[in-house]
């Protein structure tokens, strides 16, 4: 399975639900298997899909919140599975393309490369939902895991060169995906007086 | 409990309440303490959302907001330091505001040596990435300034940050 495979079986799972992807290769994969509104693409922070996820999560119970992380990114940001396994947002859903290296970079390896192992490192911190996939199939009966608190799926990826780059304006970015959520910025939809 | 807490970090509260913010990231410090049991007593309605690290609790801030909350971080000055990426790459870039009270470390009343030069630089910091800040120069002006700051911040997308001098934070109440 390539990176870019099981990004549009995320999508796919995803439906109308938000999508938050770290900055890098998962983004620009995010963006080919398909643009929309609801995808909220970053350009910086490394590390932080995953806390921005969490945070959408816990504003909007309401709906449910995909992480497109990567493995590098993730390790940058450790202490967020701790976070995770401590408030359980049951509406999470952290997605690892673990292709063990650093692909945006120039591909040097990543400790994954050489035994790390983010799943366990989920479980340890309270995230009782998790798995690690390789497959197609695996990918989509992980993602309808029943749980009662987050998911944690390793997606174990071959990199895939991306083929497209998403919107450059950040604040695009950021007002296209909350109207999309429902809670546009008063300053984009105006107000009553 | 109410009669043991200082009046700023009353106000502090206060003040964060009246700017609409109802979710309060945070990473622990000691004068902290103080606000963090004043939320709990006084502001149950405030939800206190602990984080590992500086860094992540702006990343929460940022997904709080982006679900339509107004998010604030409370964190010590020497956390300012572990939050720039956050900050310069993430919020900023992407307008994405934030209440920021900031309890003050190296500065006038400080014993350690490794929180100074930190504690010295933190504005000039802000300044050099654009974030507004003020000082909370008295427990009396603690409500409104924090209110201001908070206000300001979700009312033009930009960061606001609060600064607490330990010459505030380590009176006795």
């Amino acid at each position: 399975m390539t990176r870019i495979e099981a990004t549009r079986i995320i999508v796919d799972l995803a439906g109308d639900a938000p999508i938050v992807a770290s900055l890098g290769h998962p983004a620009y994969d995010l963006f080919a298997a398909g643009d929309r509104p609801q995808n909220l693409y970053t350009w910086g922070s490394m590390g932080l899909a995953s806390s921005v996820g969490l945070g959408l999560a816990l504003a909007r119970p309401d709906v449910r919140v995909f992480v497109l992380d990567g493995d590098g990114s993730l390790l940058m940001n450790l202490g967020s599975l701790a976070t995770i396994g401590l408030l359980q947002p049951r509406n999470l859903v952290v997605v690892v393309m673990d292709n063990e290296e650093y692909a945006t970079t120039g591909g040097q390896p990543t400790p994954t490369a050489h035994g790390a192992d983010l799943d366990a490192a989920a479980r340890a911190m309270g995230i009782a939902a998790t798995a690690t996939v390789r497959s197609d199939d695996e990918l989509r009966s992980a993602g309808a895991l029943s749980r009662v608190g987050p998911l944690f799926i390793v997606a174990k990826v071959k990199e895939s060169a991306p083929t497209a780059k998403p919107p450059l304006d950040c604040v695009f970015i950021k007002q296209r995906f909350m109207s999309a959520l429902g809670n546009p910025e008063s300053s984009v939809t105006g107000a009553a007086l | 409990m109410t009669g043991t807490a200082p009046a700023w970090a009353v106000g502090v509260c206060a003040g964060v309440h009246a700017a609409g913010s109802r979710d309060v990231v945070y990473v622990p410090d000691n004068p902290l303490s103080h606000v963090l049991r004043v939320f709990e007593h006084q502001f149950r309605d405030v939800r206190l959302l602990l984080a590992t690290r500086e860094e992540e609790a702006f990343g929460i801030a940022a997904g709080l907001y982006l679900g339509g909350r107004r998010p604030t971080v409370m964190l010590q000055s020497s956390g300012i330091g572990n939050s720039l990426n956050a900050l310069t790459s993430l919020l900023i870039p992407y307008q994405i505001p934030a209440l920021m009270v900031v309890s003050m470390r190296g500065d006038s009343g400080e014993w350690n040596a490794a929180q100074v030069p930190m504690g010295r630089a933190v504005r000039g910091i802000f300044d050099a990435i654009g974030v507004p800040h003020a000082t909370v120069v008295s427990a009396d002006a603690a409500a409104e300034t924090v209110r201001l700051a908070g206000n300001t911040a979700f009312g033009t997308r930009t960061l606001g940050a609060c600064l607490l001098p330990r010459g505030l934070t380590l009176k006795v109440p």
